[in-house]
């Protein structure tokens, strides 16, 4: 990452920050007795959470602005990501009404659409490609399932295509793949320490899980909006495989594994414009970070020599 | 000014703490919303069949068994619900529907729970308190749909009613054919009637309104605060609800809704069968009630005038503050990116 602006940084801590704090800790410490000093000790975290949620919503608009820059050169791109960002200021004072909601939201479509499409007219890897389409189709999956019930509504049908739940099922599936598959892209060699040092997360996940099932799938829909409707060993692994890509990945300065936690923070169709913009930045930073040789021949990267040659 | 992260990372601190002192969002909800879909006349609040509901678009709520604060159940029967709504000039409609496998809707063994559904609004809209009864500083404004509330307004129900070849003695409510003693309906000696408990009262709605702050603080508003009118029919395994009230009240600690405007809803269902009651019940976390502007093209003034009217002065001072701060930090960006070219 240090090739990239220093804000992309700043960008991770706070969403992770955010995410920690904002959608999980405060969250949870409604389970804790309540003593006088709990009481105060929780509204400072509540405090500290919502600077952390302004914070990455600001940094989250600069991400998606400075990718429109570096993207000018792509102008359709470049001009999504901006009327994306302003519909989403607009919205937050005007109540967007009609077809609006369908236009705001088929942006996210369309962006998350050009980064697919993007990915697999890059010549190169195919096994790159094919696992980092898992990520980029779970996203795509996750805006189309927040357009269909704006567009039956814009639509006035009396009800909700039931398609919906079927594509957040199906991109809960790849949601879970994702850090697998990232996972053998990187083929990480670590010591035995390391690996077992990323199984504690899967391991307290697990133990959770076990003893409370319902506890954890609330916690889970509030932190990163799965809905845990498959099997829970397949999360453990999915959440073991993910921690060791990320350690490899920021060991070796590689862009997948800041965007691997962007998307950590982001969550899962997500329901808060920043969370989207998150992950769109995600993407483009994983799509962006690809080896110089394999991003050569994609146009739209074309526009960036001077991050690519460091990389 | 890259030069110098530090300061661009001491301003942005700056202004976020600017932009949440002042509760300025920067996001907007791409969640669930639901519309309440502008009709002419009158709502159809006693008639959940009536074609005009099919004007609003259902959306499916799905819910999970409350289990934040105890008593809870691990599995609770209410998975998910649809809801509808439909507003005019006056009223807003909301209409519930949810399978249950059996009809519960009396109370009057002690073994007995009831169906009930419930939806809730904070009553500061800036902020989404806890789903569960909302939190200390942000109350919430809940209407709860009782089913045996509903029976009891089309009779009401009593012992002969759970059992309807009881025989007793001597028991002035069960023998109707014999006039009750003066002292059994004198309100003077009905004590909680008299003294205006709520529970003790000839319903005159089956929704109780509430408001609470937080576990523990849940509390029937006054009977002149009951404000919320309600209608819920039973069939072919399917409850269909219908909560109705004005969309301003005069009344403390009732929601307020305003055209053109969002507010945060959620849901909560109870299933009697399963022995779900108070908090042991499903909740769906918060959706999106949207308040479905008028039409422009009929009402051209009225709509500038909402959608002026939506816009609050200080936070467009606010935004036009933080679009000069994203326009430094893009600016700022781009600086550095010129440079890198440069040193290059």
């Amino acid at each position: 990452m240090k090739q990239w602006p220093i804000f992309w940084r700043w960008l991770t801590v706070a969403a992770l920050l955010e995410w920690l704090i904002g959608r999980t800790l405060t969250r949870s410490a409604i389970f804790m007795p309540k003593t006088p000093f709990m009481i105060s000790s929780y509204q400072v975290l509540g405090t500290v959470g919502q600077v952390a949620i302004t914070m990455t919503s600001l940094l989250a608009l600069i991400s998606i602005l400075w990718i429109a820059w570096q993207e000018r050169r792509n102008i359709t791109f470049a001009l999504l990501l901006i009327t994306s960002v302003a519909c989403s200021l607009t919205f937050i004072f005007v109540l967007p009404d009609g077809w609006w909601p369908v236009i705001d939201r088929m942006l996210l479509v369309a962006i998350s659409t050009v980064l697919l499409g993007r990915l697999w007219r890059a010549a190169g890897d195919r096994r790159r490609q094919l696992i980092l389409t898992i990520p980029v189709l779970a996203v795509w999956l996750g805006a189309l399932y927040h357009w269909l019930p704006a567009l039956a509504q814009a639509l006035q049908l009396p009800e909700v295509p039931a398609l919906g739940r079927t594509l957040f099922n199906i991109g809960e599936i790849l949601v879970a793949f994702t850090p697998i598959g990232l996972w053998l892209l990187l083929r990480p060699r670590e010591r035995i320490r390391v690996y077992a040092l990323a199984t504690i997360p899967a391991i307290l996940f697990s133990i959770m899980h076990l003893i409370a099932p319902a506890l954890v799938s609330m916690l889970v829909i509030w932190s990163i909006g799965l809905t845990l409707y498959l099997p829970w060993p397949l999360y453990a692994l999915s959440l073991w495989l993910g921690m060791l890509a990320i350690s490899s990945a920021l060991k070796r300065d590689e862009a997948i594994g800041w965007g691997l936690l962007l998307l950590l923070a982001a969550g899962y169709a997500p329901q808060v414009s920043t969370h989207v913009f998150i992950s769109l930045s995600a993407l483009w930073l994983m799509l962006a970070g690809q080896p110089v040789e394999q991003t050569k021949c994609t146009s739209s990267f074309q526009s960036q020599p001077q991050i690519h040659a460091v990389t | 000014m890259m030069k110098h992260p530090r300061c661009m990372l001491a301003g942005l601190i700056l202004a976020a703490i600017i932009l949440t002192f002042f509760k300025i969002p920067l996001a907007s909800s791409q969640s669930l919303t639901l519309i309440a879909t502008r009709l002419d006349g009158e709502l159809p609040l006693g008639d959940p069949d009536s074609a005009l509901w099919q004007k609003s678009t259902a959306i499916d709520v799905p819910l999970s068994a409350q289990t934040i604060t105890i008593p809870y159940l691990n599995k609770t029967n209410v998975k998910t619900i649809k809801a509808r709504a439909l507003r005019n000039d006056r009223q807003l409609a909301i209409l519930v529907e949810w399978s249950d496998a059996t009809q519960d809707d009396t109370l009057v063994r002690v073994q007995d729970f009831r169906d009930a559904v419930a939806v809730q609004f904070p009553l500061i809209t800036t902020v989404e308190p806890y789903i569960c009864m909302g939190m200390a500083g942000v109350d919430v404004n809940i209407w709860q749909w009782k089913a045996d509330w509903q029976a009891d307004i089309a009779a009401r129900q009593d012992m002969e009613t759970a059992y309807p070849n009881m025989n007793v003695d001597f028991y002035p409510f069960a023998q109707t054919a014999l006039p009750a003693p003066v002292d059994y309906t004198d309100p003077n000696y009905v004590t909680a009637y008299q003294a205006g408990n709520l529970f003790a009262q000839v319903h005159a709605t089956p929704v109780e309104n509430l408001i609470a702050g937080g576990f523990g603080t849940l509390t029937s508003l006054p009977i002149d605060n009951q404000l919320v009118q309600g209608y819920g029919v039973y069939a072919n395994g399917q409850w269909r609800v219908i909560f109705a009230r004005d969309l301003k009240t005069t009344l403390p600690d009732n929601a307020q809704f305003d055209p053109g405007k969002s507010y945060p809803l959620a849901f909560a269902a109870w299933d009697g069968a399963n022995g779900e009651r108070n908090g042991q019940k499903s909740v769906s976390q918060w959706i999106s009630l949207n308040i479905n502007k008028p039409v422009a093209a009929a009402q051209p003034a009225a709509a500038r005038n909402s959608l002026l009217a939506s816009i609050d002065t200080t936070q467009v001072v606010i935004l036009a503050i933080v679009g000069t701060l994203l326009l430094v930090a893009v600016g700022a960006s781009i600086a550095w990116k010129i440079e890198t070219r440069g040193s290059k």
